[in-house]
């Protein structure tokens, strides 16, 4: 076995050249910029459907009437309380927009930093219960809206929007509201699974 | 700049070289693809596991469906006030129930093959993403009968004071008892649908 030692001569340019150029730069952030786009997009639409929730709970809980006269089968007063569904409702969509408040500081991590996958994993965990939740008070509260807009001749419930139109005027939008909250929880999930997926 | 000329002699010393260097070269590739399958494995997992997911919620569905539809009662008596008879078509709200949870056990039925590819390609995206994208489509419809039904259902149970809504139970036992509990399958199958989103996300994740 003949070892012979050898001697590379390195001129002292080309490294510090070489160290000058990093490519790798510019492919890490041309990645991140589409993912930081979607989390503006999702930090835009969380604040839109903050909006849309306290609308719909607010207007619920204000949507009282009392009529001016007096019959004899029905109260003259109507408000949100006298409906378990409408009070669900309410607390649900409350709680659904403290949630969407207090997401938002996850929301600019992830514009902070777009590779990250943790902060979008909890986010999309979080935006599934919250768009199941919010989905079931808006259409519950929409099977109690549609009775009371025609009611039920097979089991005798009579329609009360005839009596109290501006409560039912204002549950119904309420619901709307909420139902347009849906729309924006399910643009979120999208999202969210949209920006997770790896190249 | 002093540059030096070199002779480097090949001999045995040099075979010897070739064959560790040809060790080397195997075991990065070894390694390489043993980690390939280490993450494809862990992902297999979750889509074996999203596949029987889906199963069962084709189950908790087809059985909400069918037992709504066929919850009819007829009473042996004659009341002045209510009718005799109720079925689900006596509520527009249970009507919707019927056809939206038939339409999600369908979709569920379409979406196996997708499910299948997931397990065969676990480090595939786009079939997940699909998956997660008609999946959230799909819970808020599942979500959306079920609650509405689940007012209704309240209702029937214990009527409203307020509006002179009365509780139809109270007569229609049997009918009552049915929907109920088309109506808590329906509740199942939505947890399965969160279930399965929330997998879908996991596995979408890279590494």
């Amino acid at each position: 076995m003949k070892n012979e030692s050898t001697i590379i001569d390195v001129p002292a340019e080309s490294s510090s050249a070489m160290k000058g150029k990093a490519p790798l730069i510019g492919v890490a952030s041309g990645s991140g910029g589409y993912k930081r786009g979607l989390s503006i997009f999702d930090f835009l639409l969380r604040l839109a459907a903050i909006i849309a929730a306290s609308v719909a709970a607010g207007t619920m809980f204000t949507s009282d009437e009392t009529l001016p006269f007096f019959t004899q089968f029905l109260q003259f007063e109507a408000g949100y309380d006298d409906l378990p569904t409408y009070q669900f409702f309410v607390i649900a969509m409350s709680i659904v927009s403290g949630y969407l408040v207090l997401s938002l500081p996850i929301s600019v991590v992830t514009i902070v930093r777009p590779l990250a996958t943790a902060p979008r994993l909890l986010l999309l965990v979080l935006d599934t219960a919250a768009l199941a939740f919010n989905m079931a008070a808006a259409s519950s509260a929409a099977a109690i809206s549609y009775l009371a807009h025609n009611g039920n001749q097979n089991t005798n419930w009579l329609p009360i929007c005839q009596q109290f139109g501006d409560f039912c005027l204002k549950s119904s939008g309420a619901v709307v509201s909420s139902f347009v909250a849906v729309v924006f929880f399910t643009i979120l999930v999208v999202l969210s699974g949209v920006a997770l997926k790896r190249h | 700049m002093a540059k030096e000329s070199t002779t480097i002699e090949v001999g045995e010393p040099s075979t010897m070289t070739k064959s560790t260097s040809h060790v080397v070269v195997d075991e990065k590739k070894k390694m390489g693809f043993v980690v390939a399958t280490a993450g494809g494995g862990y992902k297999r997992g979750l889509a074996i596991f999203d596949f029987l997911l889906r199963l069962a919620a084709i189950v908790t569905t087809i059985t909400a469906s069918s037992v709504m539809y066929t919850a009819e009662e007829t009473l042996p008596f004659f009341t002045q006030f209510l009718q005799f008879q109720a079925g689900y078509d006596d509520f527009a709200t249970f009507q919707f129930f019927v056809i939206a949870i038939a339409m999600v056990a369908s979709y569920l039925v379409l979406s196996l093959p997708f499910s299948i590819v997931t397990i065969i390609r676990p480090l595939a995206a786009a079939p997940r993403l699909i998956l997660l994208v008609s999946d959230t489509v799909v819970v808020t419809l599942t979500t959306s009968a079920a609650a509405a039904a689940t007012a209704i259902v309240y209702l029937a149970h214990n009527g409203n004071p307020n509006t002179n809504w009365l509780p139809i139970c109270q007569q229609f036992g049997d009918f009552c008892q049915a929907v109920s509990s088309a109506v808590v399958a329906a509740s199942i199958a939505v947890v399965f649908f969160i279930v399965l989103i929330v997998i879908s996300a996991i596995a979408l994740k890279r590494h």
